[in-house]
């Protein structure tokens, strides 16, 4: 069986579909509830309709705005694997980023010749792991949120808390484009011209788009899908 | 009032509860198909390395992450938001217009019950959308041409790239003076062969001082 055959197969969308079907489910039990509650607080039906309508239509142009990255994912774990995980915890980039350190781990990439079902195996256990992450927090911190918020607030400073997870953030994607960047053969360092073609490119891009064409907001939400699109055609078509 | 008010959030949170455990455990089926279907399984020791790095990358999000959003969610917002993604981007705007539209104050019952309302309705909107273009893509895919097919192979240099300028932007100098130490620390250990995994968490740690220092620094300045 290859790897292809495997990430797409029925079995796989069987499986992948549960979580789906339980975040679907989560909302339809809260919805079901919210709407019990909005009749003992004498809230008309007509404001509840109008309050789910209005989040109905702001939450479409947000939703759209990952697509293209989604299509990358499906090039790299496949249809069912793609759907489950952008339908769940963890921003298509995100995901990427573990997909790439978890299967590092034995030493593959994804995308490259030699990425096997094992290295999938690699993918998929990191993201299970990943995502397990905020729920299990979710899970132990939420009953009493108010709680830790004040905690939090008294014993670190806001302010920095925000610098620190950007500066967790841009130290990750500093090792992913370093890692992908510099490569060494028989301890030579060897740069590939085209993924560095790829990866200056869509930087480039994506500084036109966030700079130049600032006051455009929808723009900036596809800003990611089109700079990527910008760096992988650069890529092939100067080096193939 | 008061009371149903507080029999809600009760009920929210047991409801929250439930779907989340259940949210853990679909987690792990597709891993767990792979297995029984397939017989393929990292070894444990791997399966506990691949933890270790997630842990390291994005554990200060899972317990920040969480907590900072809470005043902007509510309750079942936390429980939504955790377990179905994109809180930043969907589920505070769509809770924000759905209490706007329906003409109730966040923070208080009514804005509560509206809150949760909004949050399905974006949960039933995303997963539309979602689903819909995953299923076209996937059809997609398979016509595209060569050309494109190729470049396939570009995806994520050309991922990390744009996403690291996205970040950055934010903090030149901070982007700045990372992305130098990412790549000395790379060349470094690369050429001479040590462990990527300690690499990996050399170059998230420098990112974390680097904004560290240019914290002080900002501070200091204003000051």
């Amino acid at each position: 069986m290859d790897l292809n055959s495997i990430a797409n197969s029925p079995g796989l969308w069987i499986a992948s579909s549960v979580m789906v079907i339980v975040v679907l489910l989560q909302s339809v039990i809260y919805l079901r509830e919210a709407l019990r509650q909005a009749k003992v607080l004498d809230i008309s039906r007509k404001r509840c309709i109008a309050g789910m309508r209005s989040a109905m239509i702001t939450a479409l142009g947000p939703s759209l705005s990952p697509i293209i990255v989604a299509f990358a994912l499906i090039a790299i774990v496949g249809a069912p694997t793609a759907w489950m995980r952008m339908n769940d915890i963890g921003a298509a980039r995100t995901e990427i980023a573990m997909i790439t350190l978890a299967t590092q781990v034995i030493g593959m990439t994804p995308q490259s010749p030699d990425f096997s079902i094992m290295g999938y195996s690699y993918a998929l256990w990191g993201m299970a792991l990943n995502n397990m992450g905020w729920m299990i927090v979710t899970l132990l911190l939420a009953p009493n949120m108010t709680k830790y918020v004040a905690k939090l607030n008294v014993k670190y400073d806001p302010a920095w808390i925000k610098y620190l997870l950007s500066g967790a953030t841009v130290g990750l994607f500093a090792f992913l484009l370093s890692n992908a960047l510099i490569q060494v053969k028989n301890n030579v360092l060897v740069l590939d011209p085209g993924t560095w073609c790829a990866a200056i490119t869509a930087a480039i891009s994506m500084l036109i788009i966030s700079k130049v064409f600032s006051k455009h907001q929808r723009l900036q939400e596809v800003a990611l899908g089109i700079s990527m699109l910008v760096g992988m055609f650069a890529a092939t078509a100067m080096f193939g | 009032m008061i009371d149903k008010a507080m029999e809600f959030n009760a009920k929210a949170i047991k409801i929250g509860t439930i779907t989340m455990i259940a949210g853990v455990i679909a987690n792990f089926i597709p891993v767990t198909y792979l297995y029984v279907a397939y017989g393929i399984i990292p070894p444990i020791a791997d399966i506990l390395k691949v933890w270790t790095v997630a842990a390291i990358t994005f554990g200060v999000s899972w317990i920040i992450q969480p907590i900072t959003f809470f005043s902007l969610m509510g309750v079942s917002g936390t429980y939504i938001g955790w377990l179905a993604g994109s809180c930043a981007d969907i589920r505070c705007p769509a809770v924000a217009m759905a209490q706007k539209a329906a003409g109730v104050e966040p923070g208080t019952p009514e804005g509560d019950v509206i809150s949760t309302i909004g949050l399905a309705g974006s949960i039933f909107m995303s997963v539309s959308v979602i689903t819909f273009f995953i299923l076209v893509g996937m059809n997609f895919i398979e016509m595209l041409p060569p050309f494109i097919k190729i470049s396939f192979k570009y995806i994520l240099p050309a991922v990390f790239g744009a996403v690291y300028v996205q970040l950055a932007g934010k903090h030149l100098s901070v982007g700045a003076m990372t992305i130098i130490a990412g790549f000395a620390i790379a060349v470094i250990f690369k050429t001479m062969a040590l462990p990527a995994w300690i690499m990996n968490i050399l170059i998230i740690f420098s990112g974390m001082l680097i904004a560290r220092i240019k914290f002080v620094r900002d501070a200091k300045e204003k000051a």
